[in-house]
């Protein structure tokens, strides 16, 4: 007697099929919050309308979602481009932090008076973007030494790391580069350092193109450049990696650099061109949120973008959702973070295939597959 | 006289091949007998359905008369089976009579009582002349003395039938000789043992009988004494479908790659091979011939840098090469297509084009950037060329089956136009068309004037191909010979450790023991 | 100054307690070859439960005991993911983070309304053993401790024993060292495996519970921050041994009470630096600088697969 569901040697990877689980899952996850919904005495319609109306279609609440979309974008190509080396990273918080800090410095450094003095726009950014990337880069990096050089486990490390950053930007704000008064926050940064605005009528920085950048740029680094075909190999499969002449312990370093500094980008991004002053508790858990946003993405440049806009929508929705309909807007983290773990429970049913021969009672003849030797 | 064990008429079928193609198996009380066979005729599995891995297709097989049913190890030790399988099944980290208890459930209660089997421990290896220290652990133990242990959870269970898969293939001589002396005792207990392996001169010097496997089915049942050396290599090697190569004889040119005193370890510290020099000669398939483990792996990473020469050279076109990193060897002209296809030989999950590139990444630019086109170029070239069958460039290399897989790495080593070309264990699972084309293959390169260093583990494939075949044994050269005319009971024994002659080569790495060289 | 060691020592042993709990459940699942890092979600989890179940009913026993369950719960979907579905457990557990995160603040919401900040729940509170807790200097310290501290010492213990002395912990670590040994001597991973993740689970809701118990007295939604993690270093620190693991917790305790200690008696160090010297403490002690790799299960984080 056949099984309905026939074991396959290995899963069906066509795009369709993963398009298909990835939306599969989330739909279910949304399915699943609708009863939290139903808790509240509201309508998951209702709330549903809420959560996507504001972010998607209004302007204001669009600009809202893109400033929110471009730091986790950032986060989730540092993300990809470390995981996918196969160095698994997990201190974006850490590095969003740091690059903001960086970012800050600098820009407090253009102020009128200060050690640099205002500098023209075009000079400002590009050495911004430096500091920021640098700064996290070198800070992600480390994780990398230490993960190539003693063997540790850049898991751990990398999460711990996330706290001593925030420390160092806690006593920074606290004291050197405080603002007169009693908050944890700087100066607002001048005017001259501000991200431009790109949709009038709304909120929306041009962070939104730097992220878009980002992505064309990463998705060239792995898709087109030689440096993107190693990091891959080594990410695939160390042993294949060294036998293809890839000096896999280089290439985990370069991996850490320029997954730190996208993360560092994001910090950066999120300073000059939202907050437009460095404060504790900027990050607000975007470290996390960015790295599930990656997974969601499946670790593909090119679907980061539409998926951080779904996620930073989705945020901004929850505030409206929270303002209109008192329900609380950490309903939607349990809707992200359970879409990607039904993401993970639906990849292993693409092990199996439905056996349409089973309806008929028939025994279907047996695969005749090489053994993989 | 009553059997101990039979095994009737087992059919076990994998996908794509017939592992045990009816076979009949006897064992007796009190008997060592030997299970022979070269890699893939269905030893292990015959042995893995014993022991209750795996369910046979068909059968049936019965202990001292009556049929039991094998479903899983438990019922198998439950009936007095026990198998000591070639990778120790032991936590190294524990203790020997810690990994003895494990899974039994002696004892009062759920507590360990260590004392008490850490006793029962010592009686039994006292009986059996297993000496052994309880408390000692297992990882830092030499590989004999683990054998020992695995012998042990064996007699702890009250196993009557032992199995022992390539018992010997881990082993120093003289640990050897003391695991036959242990086996020897066993025999005169009642116990009987089967032995799996493809090593003649043990087998000649422990067991009975012996039952010779080719390819899934089983040749004869010979007692011992009635046999030789020769007939069972006759008998083991033989394949139905005799392949012939056709080899133009050339002129060889002259040396392309040399190895000079070449001593490497392996992972443990272990010297895998010792003080070995060859040259090999442009337009020449240098084959090396012996039984996996005897270092030819070693050696083929280590010419490639991919594994440390703890002393000694490595030269190519006269330049000394040693010291290069992968990529540097690659760079100046050694080509290499490893054992393991899929994990180290190719990246599976990536495409077929861009395996077709893997060590070439950087020889394939277009400026900063990858050169796409050229690249797929390349693959498509190598598909037609080499005749490799899949849907499509742009499929995972995972899908290819054993043979294209092993034609698109093969193919990419031999198009990177290196002088040298090392292979190793080439058509290992491959169907005869497969092998028939990779053999093609490997000719033409030869023809072109390459430099062809050939490791394999099946002497059918080296007389073919090879112009001459060294023979390794315990990382030494036993001695080249021509391959035309070669006599494969000389090689079969040299392959075994004898040495042309008669002498046995196994004296001289217990000579070096003694001396105070480490072995 | 030995007021201020005796301050020190006290608040060290205190601020322990929990992250030690933490750690000894942990202990388990990663014997077993399973890596938790969902453990800082559950802490937060076991928390909130433990604080909700002692705002409504005033039982601290009942509300650590919901918290345990709550857990346990909570960690059979992650030990479902780990053994059965055989996802990536880093990508797994950290994913639950998040979803911790999300629920906790969505359920805490949800109890308390609109309401301001409840008054503060019943909590354990200190015993002082007697004689003992009049000894000069150390008496105070150690053995005035609330006794949610003394029953994790105690379970320290215990859980040394479970580990090294029966065969469950046998089997249990012989699947996290060698799988195929583990199983070709007849035990079964996968139970072994959601046994580790489930007592994980367990330890670290309780955790959560003597935080909110037993140190602070109500809940934040930043109550855990890092605990959990932390938790994750000192199983490393510590060896895999849950003594030894004993012994990290307190190191880790002591820098993370220097701060406290160094604020009453005023310093020019920035507070910073001390809050985050466990942290940078733990990033050395795993860091491999002083062997930690070759010392850890086998197969710790493989998915073991029958062939």
């Amino acid at each position: 007697m056949a099984k309905l569901l026939e074991r396959r040697l290995t899963p069906a990877d066509s795009p369709l099929a993963i398009f298909a689980t990835t939306t599969g899952a989330f739909l279910v996850a949304m399915f699943v919050t609708s009863f939290l919904f139903l808790s509240y005495g509201a309508s998951p319609f209702e709330a549903y309308f809420a959560l996507f109306h504001e972010p998607f279609a209004t302007l204001r609440g669009f600009g809202y979602s893109l400033v929110r979309t471009s730091p986790l974008a950032l986060i989730a190509l540092g993300t990809i481009v470390s995981w996918r080396s196969g160095f698994s990273y997990l201190g974006f918080e850490g590095c969003f932090v740091i690059g903001a800090s960086a970012a800050t410095w600098f820009a407090l450094l253009t102020a009128p008076g200060a050690g640099i003095g205002p500098l023209p726009f075009s000079f400002f950014l590009p050495l911004a973007i430096l500091a920021a990337f640098v700064a996290a880069g070198i800070w992600a990096g480390l994780v990398g030494l230490v993960r190539a050089w003693l063997g540790g486990n850049e898991v751990l490390i990398s999460l711990m790391s996330n706290y001593v950053a925030i420390f160092i930007l806690q006593y920074l704000v606290g004291g050197p580069i405080r603002a007169p008064g009693s908050l944890p926050e700087t100066k607002l940064l001048p005017r001259a350092t501000w991200l431009p605005f790109i949709i009038p009528g709304t909120r929306a920085h041009a962070g939104i193109l730097i992220a878009i950048a980002a992505a064309a740029l990463v998705w060239m680094l792995l898709q087109k450049m030689p440096l993107g075909y190693e990091l891959i190999v080594t990410g695939f499969n160390a042993s294949a990696a060294r036998y293809a002449g890839i000096d896999v312990g280089r290439r985990i370093l370069l991996s850490a650099f320029f997954a730190g500094g996208l993360g560092g980008l994001a910090g950066m991004v999120d300073v000059l061109g939202a907050q437009h002053r460095l404060m504790d508790g900027i990050s607000g858990g975007v470290g996390f949120v960015g790295i599930v946003v990656a997974l969601l993405a499946r670790l593909n440049p090119v679907a980061v973008i539409p998926t951080a806009l779904l996620y930073g929508g989705l945020s901004v929705g929850a505030d409206a959702m929270q303002r209109r309909a008192s329900i609380p807007s950490s309903i939607t983290f349990i809707l992200q973070s359970l879409a990607v773990l039904l993401v993970l429970a639906f990849d292993a049913l693409r092990y199996y295939k439905v056996n349409f021969a089973a309806f008929s009672g028939r025994t279907p003849p047996p695969v005749a597959e090489e053994v993989s030797k | 006289m009553k059997h101990t064990l039979e095994m009737k008429n087992i059919v076990k079928r994998f996908p794509g091949v017939l592992a045990n193609n009816n076979v009949n198996f006897t064992l007796q009380g009190g008997e060592i007998h030997a299970l022979l066979g070269e890699n893939g005729a269905g030893k292990s599995t015959l042995m893995q359905i014993l022991y209750g891995f795996h369910s046979m297709d068909s059968g049936e097989i019965l202990i001292d008369g009556e049929r039991v049913h094998l479903g899983t190890p438990k019922d198998a030790i439950a009936l007095g089976i026990g198998m000591v399988h070639q990778e120790f099944m032991l936590v190294r980290r524990f203790s020997v009579v810690e990994n003895t208890v494990l899974g039994l459930r002696e004892g009062s209660g759920p507590l360990l009582d260590l004392q008490r089997a850490s006793q029962k421990l010592k009686e039994l290896s006292n009986r059996h002349g297993l000496a052994l220290d309880p408390a000692a652990e297992v990882g830092s133990l030499p590989i004999g003395v683990q054998q020992r242990v695995e012998i042990l959870k064996l007699l702890y269970r009250d196993a009557r039938i032992l199995i022992l898969d390539e018992p010997t293939a881990v082993l120093t001589p003289m640990e050897k000789d003391q695991l036959f002396a242990v086996l020897r005792k066993l025999r005169e207990d009642g116990h009987s043992v089967v032995l799996v392996t493809h090593k003649l001169t043990e087998i000649m010097e422990i067991a009975d009988r012996v039952t010779v496997m080719r390819d899934g089915h089983v040749v004869a049942t010979l007692a011992i004494a009635s046999t030789s050396g020769q007939e069972l290599t006759r008998l083991m090697v033989g394949r139905e479908v005799n392949l012939r190569a056709d080899k133009c004889s050339q002129k060889r040119g002259g040396p392309i790659l040399r190895m000079e005193d070449l001593h490497v370890q392996d992972e443990t510290g272990q010297e895998k091979v010792r003080g070995l020099s060859l040259e090999i000669h442009a337009g020449e398939i240098l084959g090396i011939a012996g039984v996996d483990g005897n270092g030819q792996s070693e050696l083929a990473q280590a010419i490639l840098h991919l594994r440390e020469i703890k002393s000694g050279r490595v030269l190519l076109n006269g330049a000394d090469v040693t010291r290069l990193n992968v990529a540097g060897h690659r760079k100046a002209g050694i080509s290499y297509v490893p054992a393991d296809r899929r994990h180290v030989g190719s990246v599976t999950e990536m495409t077929v084009a861009d395996n077709a590139i893997l060590g070439l990444q950087r020889k394939y630019t277009r400026g900063i950037f990858r050169g796409i086109r050229e690249t797929r170029e390349s693959a498509r070239g190598l598909v037609s060329r080499f005749g490799i069958r899949t849907a499509g460039i742009d499929f995972a290399a995972g899908k290819l089956s054993g043979g294209n897989l092993q034609k698109l790495i093969l193919g990419r080593e031999i198009m990177r136009g290196s002088a040298a070309l090392i292979v190793e264990h080439p058509t290992r699972g491959l169907d005869v068309g497969a092998v028939e084309a990779v053999w093609r293959e490997l000719l033409r390169a030869r023809q072109e004037g390459k430099a062809i260093l050939l490791i394999s583990a099946e002497l059918e494939e080296l007389l073919n191909l090879a112009d001459r075949i060294a023979v390794m044994f315990e990382g030494r050269i036993m001695g080249i010979v021509e391959a035309t005319g070669a006599s494969v009971e000389e090689i079969g024994l040299m392959m075994a450790g004898i040495m042309p002659g008669g002498t046995s080569a196994i004296g001289a790495t217990m000579k070096e023991a003694r001396h105070g060289q480490t072995p | 100054m030995s007021a201020f060691v005796v301050a020190w020592l006290t608040a060290s042993l205190r601020l322990a307690g929990p992250v030690l709990l933490a750690a000894l459940g942990e202990t388990f699942a990663e014997q077993s070859g399973v890596l938790n890092i969902g453990i800082e979600g559950t802490i937060l989890l076991g928390a909130l439960a433990s604080f909700l179940t002692s705002y409504y009913t005033g039982m601290i026993w009942l509300s650590l005991l919901v918290a345990v369950l709550v857990g346990i719960a909570a960690n059979s979907i992650l030990a479902w993911m780990y053994v059965t579905v055989r996802a990536s457990q880093v990508v797994a557990g950290l994913v639950f983070n998040v979803l911790a995160v999300g629920v906790a603040s969505t359920v805490y919401r949800k109890a308390l309304g609109n309401s301001a900040l409840p008054e503060s729940i019943t909590m354990f509170q200190p015993l002082h053993i007697p004689i003992l807790s009049n000894l000069p200097g150390i008496g105070p310290a150690l053995f005035s401790q609330t006794i949610l501290f003394y029953l994790t010492i105690a379970l320290a213990f215990i859980a040394h024993f479970i580990l090294f002395r029966t065969n469950f912990g046998l089997a249990l670590r012989a699947s996290g060292e060698n799988p195929a040994a583990a199983d070709s001597a007849g035990i079964s991973v996968q139970r072994m495996r959601y046994a580790g993740t489930l007592i994980s689970g367990a330890a670290a809701g309780m955790a959560g519970g003597y935080l909110v118990l037993a140190q602070v007295g109500l809940f934040r939604e930043t109550i855990v921050s890092g605990q959990g993690f932390i938790a994750l270093g000192i199983v490393i620190f510590g060896r895999w041994h849950p003594l030894k693991a004993t012994l990290a917790a307190m190191v880790f305790g002591a820098c993370d009470a220097l701060q406290l200690s160094l604020q009453i008696f005023g310093t020019h160090i920035p507070p910073q630096l001390l809050l985050a010297l466990p942290y940078i403490v733990t990033i050395l002690a795993i860091s491999g600088l002083f062997g930690g790799k070759a010392v850890q299960p086998a197969a710790l984080m493989t998915p073991y697969v029958k062939d």
